[in-house]
Formats: C-alpha cells, structure tokens, sequence
C-alpha cells in the first residue's frame, strides 16, 4: 500500500484526515442536499466541503455523477500520495476495483423523478448512460490511464474491505502490477427514507458500544488507496505506507439485513484473516469495528471480539461515531483509519462513547485518540445480504513474508453439511 | 487459469428454465425476441402502456415464470424478480452438479458429506442495474405520496448485492458471496473473480455467472436512448433480454475427486479497458480493448488462436458494438473462424449476459455439427461435421472495456 486518498466529511486528503481522527472530529452536521426534515431525522455525515469542480476537469464534470467524482477526487489523491508517475501507473498492467452500495444514485433517482412525474418522453436521454456502478472504476480508469481490469464491486457496506482485498489478490495471482482500489458512497434521499422506515436511524448520534445508543446515522464519501507489488514498489523507490497481508471472507447466509446473532460467519471471516496471515490473535493490536450503532451490530461484534480474542481485551473503535455510516464507503474510510493507526501509533476514538453497555464487554477507545502498539490491525466490517470480510493490515516490513500459499493435495473433509 | 471444470448449470431464461432445456433451445437456435406470443404465457408489463409511442426495442422476458414450481410459495412475497429468477438458477445449478440431492447438500450412502458443503461453497454473480423494479415502485411512493410511507420490507431490494444476499439465504451458501457489477462484461470478470477465490482456497465450489431482471424502467431506458438508432443494418432492431444463469466452478482435480461429471471446462481469462480519443466520449465500442481481452484469454489458457473452433460473441444487434466486436475477432481471427450470436435468441441480458454466453458455449461444445451452429453471423466451422472442442466466449462492455473467456469441451 503505497498511497491513500480521503473525500470524507471530515477533510479531504490523507493529512486532514488523519488529524481529525487524530482529534476526534465529528463530520455530522444538518443535510443540506434534500430536505430531511418530514423524515423526522435531519443529521448526517455529509461532505460539505467537496466540490466535484475542484478535483476534476469540465470534461469529467460533464460525463460522471458525484460518486464518481469522488471516486475519481480520492483516487487522484491517491495518486498523488504514492508519488506514483503516470507512466509507470499506465498500462494494461494496472486495474482499478472499486466498491459501492447504490453508486450514482441520485442520477437514477432524477431519471426516475422525470418519469413519474412528467412521463416517459420526458426522461433527460444524456442522464441514461451515466448510471450504472460500473462507471465508478471506468472513470478512474481513463483519469490514471489504467488499460488492465476495470471492476465494481458492489458489497454493500463491505464494499471496501471487498475491494482492496480483491485487488492485493489480484496482484498476488500475477493478475495486475499495480491497483487502484476503495470505495465511494454519496448520501441520497430514498436510501435515507429507506433507512429511516427501517427504524434504524438514530436522531443525533452515532453511538457504537454504548448503552444509550440510538442507531446508525448516514454519511458519504470516497476512500482509495494505492496497492502495488512489493516488486513494483521497489523498482520505482516507493515509499510503503503498509501492508494489505490477508482477508478472510464468508456469508451468514441468515438474514438479508441483520447479523447473525451467533456471529458465526464473522467470526470465521475474521479468523480467516488472522490465520491466512501466518498470525495468531495474540499478534493483533487494535480492531478497527464495523461499528453501525445498532444494537444487533454491537453484540454480534462484541461476541466476535470475545470469541476470536477469549480474555484478551484488544481494543476496539468505531470511525462511524465520527462520519456515520458511509455504506460502500464505510470499509475504504476505516481501512485509512487502520493505515493511520499503523503510521502514528494512534487508535482513532469512539466518540460519543458515554455509559458502557454491560452486554458488549469490549475495550472500546472511548472519546480520545489513544496511543498503542500497532503493527497488526483488523479491519471489520459485516453487510447487508450477511456478507462478512475482514482485512488484515501490517505495518510495512513488521512481519515476514508470508509462507507460500500452496492449496493441500487433498481438501479437509467438508463441515457443517447439516445444517 | 488452472482449469476448472463447470460441473453443474443452471438456468432460467427466455428460451427456458433448465440446463437440457436450454441447451436444446440453443441448439434449435430458438429466439425468444420475435413474437409476443401470448401462448407462452403472460407477459410483465405491455409495453405500449409504458409508452405512449411506438418502439422498436423487442423484449426478451422468461415468460410465465413461476418461482413458486422450484421454490415452493412460502417466503416468495418480499422477494423481487431478480432475486427469484437468481435462486431458481442456483437451486438447479447446485443439483445439477450433485452438490445438492432433493434439496439438501449431498451425502455419501454412510451419510458423510459427499462434497463441498455450505460452509465450502459460494458464489461470485455478476448484475448490472439491481431492482429497478423495487426502485421504482419506491420512488413512486417517495414522489407521488411521501417518503415516510415507503414499505422497509421492500427497501432492501433497492441495494445492489440484495438478489445474492437472498441467494445465500435459500441456498445456504457461507464460503463467499462476491457481487460484481460491469455492465455486460460482469459476467466474465465473474470468472476471473472465482478464479482468485478458488485458486486461493477461499472457496471449494462457487456458482459463478450473473443474472438481469426486465423491468419498466430498463425497457424505457433503452427505448429513450433511441437504442433503434444504433441497430444493425437491415437487422430488426436491438432486443433487451432477462434471465440468470450460473455455472457451478471447481478446480478440475477435486471435482474428478469426487467423481462429478464434466459439462465443460474453462481455462483461460482476459479482460482490458480502452479510453476513448476524445474527452467528450462517454460510450465507446473499443475493439482495441477487445482485441486485448482475446489475446490476454488465449494467452492464459495457453491456446493458439488457431485452435479456436467456434466464438459465442456478444453480438446483440447494436451496430457500432457489433462492427468493433467482430473487427476484433478478424484481426485474431481471421474472417472465416465460425461466430455465433446467442443474443439473437436471447436479447442483450446485460449482467448475465457473459454467462448465458458461457451456458450456450456449452451447447456447442463437444458436440458434432450437424449442420450450421445456431445464431452464426460469420464465418462457418473448418468443416460442416466437425466438433467443437475449444470455444471464445466474448463480451464488448459499453464503455471502453471488454473481457473473453475460453472454454473446452470436457476430456471423454
């Protein structure tokens, strides 16, 4: 991982990112894009301060919708983080992977808003092509001159972790040199309303691990890194932020929007990661949470922790205190947040963290930043459709090279068929 | 690619439900888009009621589907079409395979299991554009009526990933549920996806493919981008095609393992983007990507262009597509290599397009001809009996991308 670049309600770019995770900075404010108000809910992560303008050219204006124009904005950043030059990024050896939950919504929405009301002649023709997740990396891809696989990856709220462990994968099978890889997410009216009806939706605050929680709150943005071959990365004299080491990935195959209650998908997803990293859960330092703020969220995570950790209290945060919940985006923003805690020591904070939950014993970093080891971190995330993937990330030349990966001659039995 | 072996399929499309269904309709050279025979059952909307105008956009629909014949009528309500179309081909894929017997994972006659089970088999589906079916209805309520009264049992449908949340959910699949979404190439891209997660032994089994479900909106999109205009010369205008297919994937040693029967295998993979010249371009047929894409799938199955019998292209009767996509296959090719077009039969199904390519790949393959391959538009096999043993299965993505994938015929 060789650079990263932040669209987020708390700054944009890697440096004001960081120094308000750093701080504990909370990026929910008012919605200005729509009027929430006959929702009953008003608040969320929005990201005031983007404007497509200053991160992309007429021409791209012109051809992509906001979630690519933050997809593209962060992936310039990226770029420009990696202090990567555009000939040794060009090429059929670069691709680019991108997640997201709903990508251009708000052009389908403005589509559809034309067609209800006006009727079918009515839909604006130029909006058509503009729609649809796959544009996301199609975007990026011409901006950096990528000619190699172009992928969206639409993982619901794991869309991130999906999509950077997709992309070390596809440059450990020889698939790809170089990928742009993250997640973009923009706040959008029906998703909001969707949310809302489904009671999930907290008034004010995004309260994870806390007893008076309320629920989750929304948020938007766009997180990409830079991943490399250590090879390409040394030829060029990059410097390496970290390492993305290993994932591990399942499905509860239970219930389309809840958790598990038994956590047991998530709990082999995260198993998985350590294991596959030729680590043991005592070599892990801080776990970056899914953290949504709901109450089925908090228990199923805190049974995780408990399970894969046993007494061992390995401390925990959630970024969705500070940004709400960015859906696709969420598990790009907290895999920068996993790099910043590698780079600087620091856990980011829980804040708003007040009355701990007795049900959800877990060492929560509650309202200030808090200094630790921090060569191994997790980052977790469980969503929607039951899809569970955590992404393990190290400090840059804190472990050795990983065993060869040889698949054994013949498989373990097969478990589980009973159930 | 190591090869895999496709070990089972499953498909519920406009030429039928079901793997032999299917092959034989592929075969027959059948075609869904031509008549709006009322016959084969009723259709999802008119589409004179959407518009108010004449089009010459044709819809390919899996008429008279009926969910409940495979899935039974319980739990069916909230579930949308993408999502049911998606399950009944998983259902019958994962039997076709023997991975599953009467509804239940396989066992051995001493009850251990007979395979990979649920917690080592998952999927990787490619789709397009989601529920538009439940957007819409949503956004009805949210424009006409109020936001508050949108129904949250219906909400989750609007998410992309919720037709393979749902599959996981009936089929109980735990190893890894992988959505893809890149238009018409997604399908494809599926495979070089389950190519990293079974190499790595993420997975031991995946149902790979994607599915796409006709709606209102989808039908209207293509009416308004006047999709007419593009059609191919003389041809009858483009069609927009629905359905799901998936293929079930396993290394090619441990399925011999376990003694499942071959239908085919895949073996190589390629994909590559193009930007366009000019920076106002936003469609753009490249055939230089796939051109790219072709050469980068012969390469990683290690097979010569001379070796291929038989292309199963993404032609659909949209010109500037069809002329960049077949210039490619010339210049790898050569004019005379035999090219088919299933999407005569079955309309453009977008996100499962790639994979109703990869199930009709097999109805050619290992197979004598006869007489002429169903759906040629070019070229014809080196000889009129001869058996297709090495397939290109091809698909040009709308915005300067393209991906191919080769396939064989299973070893005898």
């Amino acid at each position: 991982m060789t650079g990263v670049g932040v669209v987020s309600s708390i700054g944009l770019g890697r440096a004001a990112f960081f120094r308000a995770l750093e701080q504990g900075v909370s990026g929910i404010s008012p919605v200005a894009s729509f009027d929430a108000s006959p929702l009953g809910r008003q608040v969320a992560g929005e990201v005031k301060e983007f404007e497509p303008r200053d991160h992309t050219t007429h021409g791209e204006q012109q051809r992509m919708g906001r979630c690519a124009a933050m997809a593209l904005a962060a992936a310039r950043m990226a770029v420009a983080d990696a202090e990567i030059k555009a000939q040794a990024l060009a090429g059929p050896r670069t691709a680019v992977v991108i997640g997201t939950t709903m990508g251009e919504a708000r052009i389908l929405a403005e589509m559809e808003y034309e067609w209800i009301v006006h009727g079918p002649q009515a839909v604006t023709r130029a909006l058509i092509p503009k729609y649809g997740s796959t544009l996301l990396p199609i975007h990026v891809a011409r901006a950096v001159g990528a000619q190699g696989m172009v992928l969206a990856l639409p993982a619901a709220c794991a869309a991130g972790n999906y999509a950077i462990s997709f992309a070390a994968d596809l440059i450990r099978s020889g698939r790809a040199d170089v990928v742009v890889s993250g997640a973009a997410e923009i706040l959008q009216e029906l998703q909001f309303s969707g949310f809302v009806r489904l009671a999930a939706m907290a008034p004010e605050r995004c309260q994870p691990f806390d007893l008076n929680r309320q629920g989750l709150l929304l948020g938007e943005g766009s997180g990409m890194l830079i991943l490399e071959s250590e090879e390409h990365a040394m030829r060029r004299g990059a410097r390496l932020q970290a390492e993305v080491r290993e994932y591990g990935l399942s499905c509860d195959a239970y219930h389309i929007t809840r958790p598990h209650p038994d956590a047991a998908g998530s709990i082999t997803a995260m198993r998985g990661a350590i294991e596959r990293s030729g680590l043991t859960p005592a070599d892990v330092d801080f776990v970056n949470a899914h953290g949504t703020g709901t109450r089925a969220n908090d228990l199923a995570e805190a049974k995780v922790m408990r399970d894969v950790f046993g007494d061992r209290r390995v401390p925990i945060s959630s970024m969705k205190s500070m940004l709400g919940h960015c859906m696709g985006a969420a598990s790009a923003l907290e895999a920068i947040g996993c790099i910043f805690t590698l780079e600087t020591g620091l856990y980011p904070p829980t804040i708003g963290y007040d009355t701990p939950d007795p049900d959800c014993d877990v060492d929560v970093v509650a309202n200030a930043a808090r200094r630790g080891k921090s060569d191994v971190v997790l980052n977790n995330s469980l969503a929607f459709g039951g899809y569970n993937a955590v992404t393990l990330f190290a400090k840059a030349g804190a472990l050795p090279p990983p065993a060869p990966r040889t698949r054994p001659a013949t498989r373990p039995p097969a478990t589980g068929s009973a159930a | 690619m190591t090869p895999y072996a496709v070990t089972g399929l499953g498909v519920a499309s406009a030429l039928g439900i079901g793997r032999e269904v299917f092959l034989q309709a592929v075969r027959d050279g059948l075609r869904a888009c031509d008549g709006a025979d009322d016959a084969q059952g009723p259709r999802l909307f008119d589409p004179s009621a959407v518009l108010s105008t004449p089009t010459s956009v044709r819809v390919a629909e899996v008429r008279g589907f009926d969910a409940t014949k495979y899935l039974g009528d319980k739990g069916l309500r909230s579930l949308d079409r993408l999502t049911k179309l998606l399950v009944v081909a998983a259902r019958l894929a994962l039997h076709d395979a023997r991975l599953k017997h009467d509804g239940a994972w396989a066992t051995t006659a001493s009850g251990s299991p007979a395979g990979p089970g649920p917690a080592q088999t998952g999927m990787v589906v490619s789709n397009a554009y989601g529920s538009l079916e439940a957007i819409t209805e949503l956004d009805r309520v949210a424009v006409l009526e109020d936001a508050r009264y949108i129904n949250p049992s219906r909400f989750p449908l609007t998410v992309s990933n919720s037709a393979a949340g749902y599959v996981s959910i009936w089929e109980d699949l735990r190893a890894l549920n992988v959505s893809v979404s890149d238009g018409n190439c997604g399908a494809l891209d599926a495979v070089a996806a389950a190519d990293v997660m079974l190499s790595n032994g993420r997975a031991d089994a995946l149902l790979v493919g994607g599915g796409e479900a006709m709606s209102e909106a989808l039908f209207l999109a293509f009416h308004r981008l006047g999709a007419a205009a593009f059609a191919a010369k003389g041809a009858e205008g483009p069609c927009i095609g629905e359905g799901a297919a998936l293929l079930v994937l396993e290394e090619a040693a441990s399925a011999a393992n376990r003694g499942a029967s071959s239908l085919a295998e895949v073996v190589g993979y390629g994909t590559a983007f193009r930007a366009p010249e000019r920076d106002a371009t936003l469609v753009n047929p490249s055939a230089e990507a796939m051109e790219r894409a072709i050469e980068s799938a012969l390469a990683d199955a290690g097979v010569a262009a001379s070796a291929v019998d038989l292309v199963v292209s993404g032609v659909a009767g949209l010109r500037h597509f069809d002329e960049a996509e077949l210039r490619a296959l010339a210049r790898v090719f050569g004019e005379d290599v035999a090219v088919v077009a299933p999407k005569l039969g079955l309309g453009e199904t977008l996100g499962a397009g790639g994979a109703m390519g990869m199930a009709a790949a097999i109805a050619y393959l290992g197979r004598a001809a006869d007489r002429a391959p169903a759906y040629l538009v070019r070229g014809s096999l080196r000889t009129p009996t001869q058996t297709v043993r090495t397939a290109l299965v091809t698909s040009l993505g709308y915005y300067g991308n393209a991906s191919a994938l080769v396939m064989r015929a299973a070893a005898s």
